[in-house]
């Protein structure tokens, strides 16, 4: 590796960390200032409505299995409902993800002995 | 202990991050890097499509002009993060550092647990979320980079099982959100945007733009209704 790749990793890093610095610090002051001229310090409401709407986006993507077969479909499928399940359940965060995980194993680990793969 | 609160909180987030840290330890030393610059890329860049594509286009031979415009491009949609939950967040000098883990998931759980907080706990436990995870990446990368291939040897299902702890993850964060119908049909909307673009291969491009057409989706099931209430009223 030349030069380049010292100068890309810093120039990276550096632009990252300001794409998740600068607004942060932005927003902070924005608060602070609408708080100090006795207004009621809040976020816009297009903001309030894209944070979550950016979850449900990883969720999407996340569903989608790395090779998507039968399986990996119906694991993921068997998956979600679990851990949906649970989460009526228990209203947690880790058990859950827990039996989410677990499901999803057992599926891929039955199919993979079903087919002797 | 607020930190520990966060810490364990942020523990499912492994089972997603250490697989795919390992698989991104293995790709760059076989792209050519050498162990310590690939934990180096994940100690300062901590952001992981852009890394596989960082990796990827060097490896590739692109012009490092074109590397580095191309990666930031796939980290923008980081800029909406830090607003969107910084009226939870305390003033501290710490941020310049402590920003640097806020990552997909880190949002996702921050979002939503930092409201249910007291205003005290917040920082301590915003750190201790942040910090496991990023040590996690860090750590994952490195026993990739060093063993991978002997690890995927020995636990080949490990790396395919585990990384469904994240959608079971943002499953569970974002189920409390289906409060109204408006919100059911714009986050029902982005999911099933997320998952065709992903599966037409749009992976990089799927969030911001499922995020978008979701925002779209909101305003004109809100105007809809609205609509449908001055005709009935």
């Amino acid at each position: 590796m030349d030069n380049g790749f010292w100068l890309a990793l810093l120039l990276v890093s550096a632009g990252t960390l300001g794409m998740r610095f600068l607004p942060l610090l932005w927003m902070q002051r924005h608060l602070l200032k609408q708080k100090s001229q006795g207004g009621l310090a809040s976020i816009p409401g297009w903001l309030s409505v894209l944070g979550p709407l950016m979850i449900a986006a990883m969720l999407g993507v996340s569903l989608v299995p790395a090779t998507a077969d039968w399986s990996t479909w119906l694991a993921t499928l068997l998956g979600a409902l679990s851990a949906f399940m649970v989460w009526l359940w228990t209203k947690s965060l880790g058990w859950p993800v827990l039996a989410g995980v677990s499901s999803y194993g057992l599926v891929i680990l039955l199919v993979r002995i079903s087919t002797g793969g | 202990m607020s930190w520990q609160n966060g810490a364990r909180e942020a523990t499912p987030l492994l089972g997603g991050y250490i697989p795919v840290a390992i698989s991104f330890g293995m790709v760059a030393v076989q792209a050519g890097f050498s162990v310590w610059q690939s934990i180096l890329i994940s100690t300062l860049i901590y952001a992981g499509a852009s890394q596989f594509l960082f990796v990827a286009m060097v490896a590739a031979g692109a012009p490092w002009g074109l590397v580095v415009v191309m990666t930031l491009l796939i980290n923008a949609r980081h800029v909406v993060y830090g607003p969107s939950i910084a009226p939870w967040l305390p003033k501290s000098r710490w941020w310049p550092f402590l920003s640097h883990g806020l990552t997909d998931q880190i949002f996702a759980l921050a979002l939503s647990r930092l409201p249910q907080l007291p205003a005290e706990q917040r920082l301590g436990w915003y750190s201790g979320a942040m910090l496991l995870a990023w040590f996690s990446w860090v750590a994952g990368t490195a026993a990739g980079a060093i063993a991978g291939e002997e690890l995927s040897r020995h636990w080949p299902l490990l790396g395919e099982i585990m990384p469904f702890a994240l959608p079971a993850l943002f499953l569970v964060l974002l189920a409390p959100r289906f409060t109204s119908r408006t919100w059911s049909i714009a986050l029902g909307a982005t999911i099933a945007v997320a998952m065709l673009l992903t599966l037409y291969g749009f992976t990089n491009a799927s969030i911001p733009l499922a995020a978008a057409s979701g925002a779209l989706c909101f305003y004109l099931a809100k105007l809809t209704i609205r609509a449908g209430g001055y005709r009935n009223g």
